[in-house]
């Protein structure tokens, strides 16, 4: 398989730097996810893999082989885009061996290939329908199928389950991580959307302005961002942020208005311009308990799986927090917050976590 | 309850009815002068003129044998359907090309290079007949098939060019992406892979450029001959055979000449509806 290497990648349309100089790595047979608001430069970056964009300047190489000047048709891809080419007027067992049929394969082996994929992605009962019969979400899994069943080097997913409606949208999501956790090729994947960005990578490859202001797995991006812009996009809500008329700074010591100990930050005190707190990092109860502070709950609304999202106010410091139904407390009443100190995190005047 | 059931409908059908006679009477209103014609042809030569008209008479088609046994009648219609067919083919051919590269490569300046490719027709005919008579004469194409072709494929190609171009715009980007992907030639895309998307438009296109060429008489008659004459021309040269107007003469050769058009138009008019819309009916796929 092979892993992508972007060497000083640039792109510009007239002034605008969509991808601007990246050099970056995407490590084979894993699940790569550029992730980054609209206008990021996360689709013309993956169309330059593809060979559907020039870059300005810069290379790719998969390997060591500079692909860069190198035809789309000759790269040995399989690419999904974001509403789902399909062929009109055909079955999908001939949407599915498109592709495979100018190969020079047997016809067993087209056809062990066509059920495989079409079993990995539940449409085996669907193979002799013809395809207008189907929903988006199915027909998406066909433009999936006929990537896979090609079996390439690198699979490339442009948005591909944006344009599916709700429901589909939960079962394509499963079938794609089944689909990764079985293949063995490089792949990468551009959303915009952070839950499927979680849900589906092995890297998050952060995306914002033109560069990859970061690259880690789903988990450590979400829990140390190295970077405010991190912190803000992951997390819903993103990341309270703290400036710096909430924030005490004496020798090496911080202390807040959000907490009540005292934090050491030994000599980069000085650089500190800005703190971090997630939102489920502000432990939260209706009672006063030891080292706490208090806050005054100023919104509550309802979020995901019985959960509150509360806004709370500590003095001219407003914040939100994340609390379950236990906590109880209505718009107007106090609470008592605790955050550990482990969850706080610094970030210097050019937003880059210390 | 059974008066209900059978009163629902007839209020129902009623103003549909009225409609429908008024859609059938407008239609053979405008059907009335072909109908004309074609009774013309099947009425015995002496009856023609009769005042009252007879509505009721034995048809006869001797008026048509006679036509197409006369003189150059056979050879002119061969001469229409060489020169039309052909130019028609290759325009569409040519537009198709040029309407995927206007559509997919955008070249600098597309909108104004669009409008002047339908600027052509903006002039009326007569303004050039003499100088590409003249032109004719001096490339030596007067009176041959090629030089017919050549002209009627360029006075084929702009509104081909602009009714194609709206349907390849309709067709997404992303299904020749996907064909470069798997590694499809430009070629294969465009034809296998594009074209048959398309098919209302390159129908749409043929039928309303065949209507054009197929009826053509000023340039027919200036730039052809003898040996390329096609039925437009024949009928007005022979139109006084024998020092009068024959009118049963005419009113065969009308039939004979408005049978392969209607032919064309009845077997493709499922998909004139969607040409007519220069294809803006279809979403992005």
């Amino acid at each position: 398989m092979y892993d992508i290497n972007l060497k000083s990648l640039t792109k510009s349309f007239g002034e605008l730097q969509a991808v601007n100089d990246i050099t970056f790595s995407i490590p084979k047979s894993s699940v790569t996810v550029l992730l980054g608001p609209s206008g990021c430069g996360k689709t013309t970056l993956m169309r330059m893999i593809a060979g559907l964009d020039t870059p300005t300047s810069g290379n790719i190489f998969f390997n060591d082989t500079d692909v860069t000047r190198v035809p789309t048709k000759r790269r040995n891809l399989g690419m999904v885009f974001q509403s789902p080419v399909i062929y009109k007027g055909t079955s999908v067992k001939h949407n599915l061996e498109l592709p495979l049929l100018s190969e020079k394969l047997s016809s067993s082996e087209i056809a062990k290939r066509v059920n495989d994929v079409a079993d990995l992605l539940g449409i085996s009962g669907d193979l002799n329908k013809m395809v207008e019969e189907l929903d988006n979400g199915t027909r998406q899994k066909i433009a999936v199928g006929r990537a896979v069943a090609r079996q390439p080097q690198i699979i490339l997913f442009d948005e591909p389950i944006t344009n599916i409606d709700i429901t589909a949208k939960l079962e394509l999501k499963r079938s794609l991580k089944e689909v990764f956790s079985r293949l063995s090729q490089t792949i990468v994947y551009v959303t915009h959307d952070q839950t499927e960005a979680m849900t589906l990578a092995d890297q998050i490859a952060l995306m914002q302005d033109g560069v990859i202001t970061q690259c880690a797995p789903p988990k450590e991006i979400y829990e140390k961002p190295n970077n405010q812009f991190a912190g803000w996009f992951l997390g819903n809500p993103g990341m309270n942020f703290i400036d710096e008329e909430h924030i005490n700074l004496s020798g090496t010591e911080i202390t807040s208005s959000l907490f009540i100990q005292t934090i050491e930050a030994g000599a980069k005190v000085s650089k500190v311009k800005t703190l971090g707190v997630r939102a489920e990092a502000i432990n939260v109860s209706s009672k006063q308990t030891p080292n706490s502070r208090e806050a005054r709950v100023i919104r509550k609304s309802l979020g995901i799986g019985g959960q509150y999202l509360l806004d709370l106010e500590y003095g001219s410091l407003k914040v939100k927090a994340r609390v379950t139904h236990q906590v109880g407390r209505d718009v107007g009443e106090s609470v008592w917050t605790v955050i550990d100190s482990n969850n706080i995190i610094m970030f210097d005047e050019n937003s880059v976590a210390i | 309850m059974s008066i209900a059931t059978t009163m629902t409908p007839s209020r129902k059908k009623g103003p549909i009815s009225l409609l429908t006679m008024l859609c059938w009477s407008t239609a053979i209103l405008f059907f009335l002068p072909i109908a004309w014609i074609i009774a013309t042809a099947l009425k015995p030569k002496n009856t023609v003129l009769d005042i009252p008209p007879k509505f009721f008479f034995m048809p006869t088609f001797q008026n048509l044998l006679d036509a197409i046994n006369f003189s150059n009648t056979l050879a002119y219609f061969v001469h229409s359907l060489i020169y039309s067919f052909t130019s028609v083919f290759l325009a569409i051919f040519v537009s198709f090309l040029a309407a995927y590269s206007f559509s997919r490569f955008k070249p600098a300046g597309t909108e104004f290079l669009m409008f002047l490719l339908l600027s052509t027709r903006f002039v009326p005919a007569a303004a050039f007949v003499i100088p590409f008579f003249q032109l004719f004469n001096l490339l030596q194409l007067k009176d041959s098939f090629l030089g017919l072709i050549i002209f009627y494929t360029m006075f084929s190609i702009p509104f081909s060019v602009w009714i194609l171009k709206g349907f390849i715009d309709g067709v997404s980007t992303k299904f020749d992406e996907t064909g470069m992907v798997y590694g499809a030639t430009r070629s294969h895309i465009m034809f296998k892979v594009i074209l048959p998307q398309v098919r209302s438009g390159l129908v749409a296109a043929f039928v309303f450029n065949i209507i054009f060429v197929w009826n053509e008489f000023l340039f027919n008659f200036q730039l052809g001959g003898l040996k390329t004459y096609g039925i437009p021309v024949g009928l007005f040269t022979s139109i006084t055979k024998g020092g009068q107007v024959d009118w049963s003469f005419v009113a065969s050769i009308g039939t004979l000449y408005v049978l392969p058009l209607a032919l064309v138009i009845f077997f493709f008019q499922k998909y004139l509806l969607v040409g007519l819309t220069f294809g803006t009916v279809r979403g992005e796929v």
